[in-house]
């Protein structure tokens, strides 16, 4: 009886370096020996796809890089995935960041498509251009869907703009899509100024973003939504290009699953030690 | 003259015509080339430009708190100075080019590693807050467990691709209960934006003109 006692008051007060170190694990475990289990694909991210699937050479978009590093990290599937499919089409890209920290990650990501780049022969300032830093508040994402020569003089590395694919680009309406990849910095600012106007958008945000963007995919703003990590994984399925999405989904689906027994665990140990324990005695 | 430009109904009067400027062009459909849309675009600009500016401010404030901190020997007056050398290192190194050099490598090097683990670091958090508050001590408790155990299952893949039934399930909670609780803090914002707007407009908030609280 005592025995049932103290596995019960363990499973209610357990030390939380167990969950630390098991969570550690499962992440680390299958990170060190990739395999991919499979996954299901969402209608969301079906709904994504199709949007990219439909661009062509015709088409300019507009890739805002709207996170900081860290939330790149969980972006990143997307975000690699999204481009391969574009550059594949043929599709025009201006990269643009909204975030200082972010001026680094256009160039880490344009090294992992180096394989499509080259095949598709993917050449700078004809088919894809690279702002930097452009928008670090609403007033300069407001003055570029004005006015964007008139805002834009020149690209990440100092050269001038002119005769590059820009010279097509007036104001927010020379757009065909917006795809910004989010952590919230900049996304309401696209959408008021962008958006509502008229110029398409797809997103793809952060987990704790999704029920809060959920709305602009039913009011028509968006186009499609990419759910965080996920999302990214379930293109990169869609695509068949396994990358680090598909590889962290087994650290996904892990850490889940255990957290769920966790929070089982401590259920039973509630209802087993703590609820008993709390319980007047009477008398 | 400078009295002038410093009465708040001056400051006021300012503020209404710069707000008449963008919101016109914006709600109205005017040619991209007529005046009043291009003085709209520059002040936009302006703005966009000024706004900028707050970075050199925020750094100027940094070194303030942090040099107070130095000279008081306050708790963790280390990090500060850790701070304010890197600040001046990234400085140093922005003016030798931001593409190359030591500014990149830093960027690449520092910040990027840093940025992840600062980021990746909250799951520990995250699922040990979770595991030990997720208690079913009532039904309303219990109904948010289930709820929780149904998402949490939805967004494993692994558990889609081998019990299907879960997906519609997890699908109607994003759809119905999130999104309303999504629409509702979005409709919130907004208004309380809008409203603030309309105060500020009317004079009634006058903080933002830097004129002290002033209280109805």
């Amino acid at each position: 009886m005592s025995e049932k006692k103290g596995l019960m008051r363990f499973l209610a007060e357990y030390d939380r370096r167990i969950i630390y170190l098991l969570i550690f694990v499962v992440v680390i475990g299958p990170l060190l020996s990739p395999f991919i289990l499979p996954i299901s694909v969402s209608p969301d991210t079906q709904a994504y796809y199709n949007v990219i699937d439909k661009l062509g050479p015709n088409d300019i978009v507009m890739v805002v890089f709207d996170t900081e590093f860290s939330g790149f990290m969980e972006l990143q599937s997307g975000i690699l995935a999204s481009m391969r499919v574009m550059i594949e089409k043929g599709a025009k890209m201006v990269i643009a960041v909204s975030h200082p920290e972010a001026t680094g990650i256009p160039e880490l990501v344009l090294n992992q498509l180096a394989d499509v780049i080259s095949r598709k022969q993917y050449t700078y300032g004809k088919d894809y251009v690279y702002l930097g830093y452009i928008f670090p508040n609403e007033a300069a994402v407001a003055a570029t869907a004005q006015d964007f020569h008139g805002a834009v003089r020149q690209d990440y590395y100092g050269k001038s703009i002119e005769g590059t694919l820009l010279d097509k680009v007036k104001d927010w309406s020379s757009w065909s899509l917006i795809s910004d990849y989010t952590t919230g910095i900049q996304s309401q600012a696209l959408i008021n100024h962008y958006g509502l106007r008229g110029t398409p958008m797809i997103v793809n945000c952060i987990g704790v973003m999704v029920a809060t963007q959920k709305p602009y995919v039913s009011s028509g703003i968006y186009k499609a939504l990419l759910q965080s990590m996920r999302g990214g994984a379930e293109l990169e399925y869609l695509i068949g290009v396994p990358g680090p999405g598909l590889t962290a989904m087994n650290s996904f689906t892990l850490g889940h699953y255990v957290l769920i027994i966790f929070i089982v665990l401590g259920n039973i140990g509630y209802f087993g030690y703590t609820r008993y324990k709390q319980k007047p005695t009477g008398g | 003259m400078s009295a002038f430009f410093r009465s708040k109904e001056i400051q006021l009067a300012i503020l209404i015509l710069s707000f008449l400027a963008v919101f016109i062009p914006y709600f109205l459909n005017i040619p991209s080339d007529h005046p009043l849309n291009v003085f709209s675009t520059k002040l936009i600009l302006i703005a966009g430009i000024t706004n900028a500016f707050t970075l050199a401010l925020a750094v100027y404030s940094q070194f303030r708190r942090g040099l107070s901190f130095v000279r008081r020997r306050a708790r963790g007056y280390i990090f500060k100075i850790y701070m304010m050398t890197a600040i001046i290192l990234m400085l140093i190194f922005w003016t030798m080019g931001e593409t190359t050099g030591p500014y990149h490598w830093v960027m690449y090097a520092i910040i990027t590693p840093l940025s992840s683990v600062n980021y990746s670091i909250l799951v520990f958090y995250m699922a040990s807050t979770g595991a030990r508050a997720f208690r079913a001590r009532n039904a309303k408790a219990l109904l948010l467990l289930i709820t929780g155990f149904v998402v949490l299952l939805y967004q494993a893949p692994l558990t889609g691709a081998i019990f299907p039934a879960i997906n519609p399930l997890g699908l109607y909670f994003g759809n119905t209960f999130a999104m309303a609780a999504g629409r509702m803090f979005l409709i919130s914002v907004t208004v309380g934006a809008i409203v603030f707007g309309v105060r500020v407009l009317m004079g009634k908030e006058t903080q933002v003109l830097g004129f002290g609280s002033e209280k109805e």
